[in-house]
């Protein structure tokens, strides 16, 4: 804290028995209340019997697909017979996808971990705090890491031939240079909108379209030899 | 004879051995109802209180609750198929058959088994981005974002360890395709793939290591993690509310609400 | 009314409005659907099943019997040693009362069969899914080890699983199974059986090694373009060729044979003018028996003969009359592993025989085959193509190795996953439906396949279809105890100086000896205990044969005395049986013999398949007996009596279980046979 003293501190005498909140208030701040300590209730039973309730109804929808489709099972396990394609379990499939297309070493090791560190990291980075829109502040130098990284990444994806992942990294740095160039002054909504995006916001968008993206290709659209085929053709 | 059964419940609250199960005793209170969740090793990790708007459909969608869901019911209809599975070759295959065939409602348990594996899956990937739009990760909860991403991992594992396990086509060439993923790190690839499978390919070995995985490891590091999950829920500061989530309900409206949840809940309707 | 509407209306938002009656309608709800899994198990298929099949019985006269039969629940056969979990018998209620014969499916009694249900369960022989317990599932499953249910007119391959010998009721898997060898299927495809032997070809490609001195290139090219224009018997297939490829094969052919190692074809010029005589060709054909193992067409166009050796009908516009007189002559020294006998013919009667064969043309076959002399190009091309198509796989061609493993191995094809099979757009997803479509026109599977087109018939295409689909992965699964294997092939060769006859005539092309050789006369392993020496003899310097009714019969072949003596006492010496002493002397008496007439006429009725009195009786089916006291020994005929089967498996002859003392007095009385010469009086017979 900074000299000279500006405030006065002190604790009552039932200082030990109960609790106080205890108000440091510098120079820079005033003691005006900006809000109010909102209405709360008790856990037991409101939010336990919704808790209970939404239990209750994720149980009848589970149970009623239990009734009505049964879970595949195929032929016993057969190591002289490989199955054309051979397809991981459906979460996995955007990274079978990307096996096609890098080394294991990239698409099996590489990626997942960057993910996973990229995911756990998130919160201790201010980058990832901030609320502004991306490109609001720092404007000029976060405009020219914007247009160097997405060319760049585009370039690196067309290179591999991974259109399926260039598709939805065009559509987000589309949309990325639309807000770019909009403003809390924009007339659209949609403009307003994207304008004030942060910067995580965009990165976690463009990983969840990507996530959809690829799984959904990986589930509906490979064929024998992870060859494309359309699933209403079969 | 509602009023005789009143009575008599209230009675059987009143003796000791009631008294001595549930410490918190009955009652509208304000403290009755904090002692119901403190009093409670189940409950306790839990806030007495929360945020009135945290319990609108719109402020969660109850991704995480739902989440839990799945687990409990993967839990329970776990257990009841691991009365009928054995985890050898081939006899895997052939309990999973009669499962489906023969053992009463087996069929019925194994939809229900899968199915919710697979909604887990989905509900902790939704979980997942859901938190982080609503920017619920911001301090001071990082710590339990990352622990949230270990679940996730671990809803993974769990999910990919259970696909081996009716040791069909399908399985199989799911795990062999997965593990041979692993062979590609760097230096200690094929060693890693060794541990995982106890072999060199997916066999008998590798079916039990995964039932084992599957069953016990895994499970108990779920339960751990979301021990964990929750308390730090309450102790950073209970559910995240953003400032610009609107207050949508008077105070007074609020009170009266909450009056009529507090009559349901604590006394018999007639 | 409108009041208690609004009533019910509220009171139904008040309760979804508050979360607590919510939870407890919820609850309700949830209850009320956990409860629908165990009903939905009990309105199951083979609960219905169950219940039609008790109203069914009830109707019936032996309601009480089959009522007390019946068992409720999941019925299954379980047999952890072959790997069955059969739960048919859960809806096929009925499947061992006998009774129940008139009865709509799936209650029907299963046709009586060799083994128990008890024994290999249901799945061994009609597939499907033993484990499941719904029609769908049990049925249709098509996943990978669990095939679909197996169409009742191929359940014959079932049978085919362990028992790898011929069985009596199994003609179609049998005949598919000789097929294999005998088109030579098993010269591309190699067919691994469970006891580790594998399959072989009995057809018998000719060498292509001196190919040019037996025939012209144009031949060589109308066969190739289609081979079924030269011959409708012809078991080489066609490859569907360009007349290009045709002509450059043939180029080929031409090009890489060798001339054979010396001429033998001149013969003495007073023995080439009796070729002139067409008639007395025609009779030592007849005379020679060459019918026995080669067909030709008759004037009505019918084909006559045997399919031993190949069709004669058009002979003469395909070899070389000095190549057809050299080969009459010997036709080892053209190739050495035919099945055509050595006949020693006199030079006159080869040139008669050669000049009846050379007359058996067809001017059409050739008259539009113009090749222009090869050049060097399709020489080469022709070579790369012979090489393509696997020509090597059957027939000797200069030059050119035998291909190893040249097409897919069949070994398991029976249990072939359906989703490896590429199918043609018309074809059924079924693995029958793929063989029998494969081998109806192998090439519509795709473009660049090479198997050529047999023509398969319609009962062909299933015979072999059924026996492609006996080649099971379970039969190698299934435990070593349970496999009916063949005899062992044998490798036997006549030794010594007599062996050398025999291997010239080719004796075992149809006599089997010591396991080895064709069926198509009697087996002689033991012909040495069997028959009398002086008969034996006397067959040998004249074979007339013992049932002139049949068309294959034993050919002369004009042996020297010395020879023949050779022959008789090689095989009266080595051909014995190790149980049979042919010189046990014969126990016999006027009143035996009386006795043994009275048990041939009356209890065993012996006149009704065979002749003693050449007057009065009258059957045809086994040999004439009237000489049989001069034919055969008194031993022989005695254990035959009392088990034929025991001394030739398979004969006809059926096994009556006679007593010895019975047979004692039989044989007493056909040993009395031995009347003259009869086989003049049952010629006749045969005529008439």
């Amino acid at each position: 804290m900074s000299t000279p003293k500006d405030f006065t501190t002190g604790v009552g005498s039932d200082v030990r028995t109960s609790q106080r909140r205890v108000l440091f208030i510098t120079r820079r701040t005033s003691a005006m209340v900006k809000r109010t300590d909102e209405e709360q209730v008790q856990t037991y039973p409101a939010a336990l019997v919704r808790a209970a309730l939404a239990f209750e109804l994720l149980t009848i929808g589970l149970v009623l697909m239990s009734l009505f489709f049964n879970a595949p099972l195929e032929g016993i396990a057969d190591p002289t017979n490989t199955p054309n394609p051979a397809k991981a379990p459906w979460y996995f499939l955007g990274l079978q996808e990307m096996l096609h297309y890098f080394p294991p070493v990239v698409a099996g090791v590489m990626i997942p971990a960057v993910l996973v560190a990229g995911l756990i990291v998130i919160p201790y980075f201010n980058v990832n705090i901030e609320a502004d829109g991306m490109f609001v502040k720092d404007r000029a130098r976060r405009l020219r890491i914007f247009y160097l990284a997405a060319p760049l990444l585009s370039v690196f994806l067309l290179y591999f031939d991974v259109y399926v992942a260039l598709v939805p990294t065009l559509l987000v740095a589309g949309f990325m240079l639309l807000a770019a160039h909009s403003g809390p002054g924009s007339a659209s909504s949609l403009r307003r909108y994207l304008a004030s995006r942060a910067v995580s916001w965009w990165i976690m968008t463009w990983f969840l379209v990507e996530l959809i993206v690829l799984t959904v290709v990986g589930t509906f659209f490979r064929g024998p030899g992870w060859s494309w085929v359309w699933p209403w053709r079969s | 004879m509602a009023s005789r059964l009143d009575n008599t419940i209230a009675r059987i609250e009143q003796t000791r051995l009631w008294r001595s199960i549930f410490r918190s005793g009955t009652g509208n209170s304000t403290l009755h109802r904090a002692m119901a969740i403190q009093q409670n090793i189940f409950l306790h990790i839990l806030p007495t209180k929360v945020r009135r708007r945290m319990l609108d459909l719109s402020a969660t969608w109850y991704l995480g609750t739902l989440t839990l869901g799945t687990f409990v019911l993967l839990v329970v209809t776990g257990i009841l198929l691991m009365l009928y599975y054995h985890p050898s070759v081939p006899q895997a295959y052939t309990d999973v058959t009669d499962l489906r065939f023969v053992v009463s409602s087996g069929l019925f348990l194994r939809n229900l088994h899968r199915w919710s594996a697979h909604a887990m899956v989905l509900l902790a990937f939704a979980h997942l981005f859901r938190v982080f739009y609503r920017g619920a990760y911001r301090p001071p909860r990082e710590f339990n974002w990352v622990i949230g991403v270990v679940l996730l991992l671990i809803t993974l594992l769990l999910s990919y360890t259970g696909y081996l396990l009716p040791w069909d086509q399908l399985a199989f060439w799911a795990i062999t395709v997965g593990s041979n993923i692993s062979s590609a790190v760097p230096l200690m690839g094929d060693k890693v793939r060794f541990l995982l499978l106890g072999g060199h390919q997916v066999n008998a070995n590798a079916l039990l290591r995964f039932y084992v995985l599957h069953t016990v490891i895994l499970p108990l590091s779920a339960v751990f993690f979301i021990a964990i999950h929750f308390w730090r829920i309450r102790k950073d500061g209970g559910l995240y509310v953003r400032q610009s989530d609107p207050l949508r309900k008077s105070a007074a409206q609020g009170e009266a609400a909450e009056e009529s949840v507090a009559a349901g809940a604590g006394k018999e309707e007639a | 009314m409108r009041s208690i509407i609004s009533k019910l209306v509220g009171s139904v938002r008040s309760l979804l409005a508050d979360p607590v009656r919510m939870f407890g309608l919820v609850s309700v709800v949830l209850v009320l659907l956990l409860a629908v899994a165990p009903a939905k198990d009990h309105f199951s298929e083979w609960h219905h099943y169950q219940q039609q099949y008790r109203r069914l019985i009830a109707k019936r006269s032996d309601a009480a019997t089959l009522q007390r039969h019946f068992v409720g629940g999941v019925r299954q056969v379980w047999l952890p040693q072959v790997g069955v979990v059969d739960r048919c018998e859960s809806c096929h209620s009925g499947l061992t009362e006998a009774s129940l014969t008139d009865v709509p499916q799936p209650f029907r009694t299963h046709p009586p069969i060799p083994h128990g249900l008890d024994e290999f369960g249901c799945v061994i022989c009609h597939r499907g899914q033993g484990a499941a317990t719904t029609v769908a599932e049990a049925h249709d499953s098509k996943l990978a080890h669990q095939e679909p249910i197996l169409p009742a007119r191929f359940v014959e391959s079932s049978c085919g699983q362990c028992h790898h010998a011929a069985l009596m009721g199994t003609p179609k898997l049998n005949r598919g199974r000789e097929m294999l060898a005998r088109y030579g299927c098993v010269r591309c495809h190699t067919v691994k059986l469970p006891d580790g032997s594998t399959m072989t070809a009995t057809d018998d490609p000719p060498p292509l090694t001196h190919i040019a001195d037996k025939t012209s290139r144009e031949w060589i090219y109308a066969w190739l373009k289609d081979p079924k224009s030269y011959a409708g018997s012809a078991t080489m297939p066609n490859f569907h060729l360009s007349d290009d490829d045709a002509r450059d094969i043939s180029a080929f052919l031409i090009a890489a044979s060798t001339p054979q190692p010396e001429d033998t074809a001149t013969l003495p010029a007073a023995a080439l003018k009796a070729a002139a005589d067409p008639s007395g060709g025609a009779s030592l054909y007849g005379e020679s028996f060459c019918a026995s193992c080669h067909a030709m067409q008759n004037a009505a166009g019918d084909l006559t003969g045997g399919n031993v050796g190949p069709e004669l009908t058009r002979i003469g516009t395909k070899v070389k009359p000095e190549w057809l007189v050299g080969w009459l002559r010997d036709p080892r020294h053209y190739d050495e592993k035919t099945q055509m006998p050595r006949y020693r013919w006199t030079d006159q009667q080869v040139a008669l025989l050669a000049g009846f064969l050379e007359n058996k043309t067809d001017s059409d076959l050739l008259s539009n085959v113009q090749l222009a002399p090869a050049t060097a190009a399709q020489i080469k091309h022709g070579r790369s193509l012979v090489i393509e198509y696997g020509c090597a796989a059957c027939h000797e061609i200069p030059g050119i190795k035998r291909p190893e493993n040249f097409a897919p191995e069949l070994s398991r094809v029976g249990s072939k996953p359906l989703e490896q099979i590429v199918f043609a757009d018309d074809v059924p997803h079924t693995l029958p439906d793929y063989l029998a479509g494969k081998l109806r026109e192998p090439r519509a599977f795709g473009p660049g396949l090479r198997m050529p087109d047999y023509g398969f018939s319609h009962t062909q295409l299933e015979a072999l279809t059924t026996a492609l689909l006996s080649l099971t992965d379970r039969s190698f699964t299934l435990p070593q105890s349970l496999q009916v294997a063949t005899t062992a092939a044998s490798s036997y060769v006549p030794a010594g100086h007599a062996g050398k006859l025999m291997m010239e005539m080719n004796c075992q092309a149809c006599h089997r000896i010591n396991g080895r050789g064709g069926d198509m006369a009697p087996d002689l392993s033991w012909e040495g205990s069997s028959v009398q020496r002086a008969w034996l003899d006397d067959f040998l310097k004249n074979p007339n044969t013992l049932r002139p009714a049949l068309i294959r019969r034993m050919p002369r072949f004009n042996m020297t005395d010395a020879e023949r003596a050779e022959l008789t006492d090689y095989i009266m010496t080595v051909y014995q049986s190790p149980v049979l002493d042919r010189d046990t002397p014969l126990t016999s008496s006027p009143e035996l013999i009386d006795k043994g007439r009275q048990l041939f006429y009356s209890k065993y009725a012996c006149q009704s398949c065979h002749i003693v009195d050449a007057q009065r009786d009258k059957g045809y089916i086994g040999p004439p007996l009237t000489q049989v006291g001069s034919r055969l020994t008194a031993v022989w005929i005695e254990h035959w009596l009392q088990n034929p089967q025991a001394l030739r498996p398979g004969t006809l002859e059926p096994n009556q279980k006679i007593p010895e003392d019975e047979a004692q007095a039989l044989t007493a009385f056909l040993m009395a046979q031995r009347g003259g010469r009869a086989t003049g009086t049952s010629k006749q017979e045969a005529k008439r």
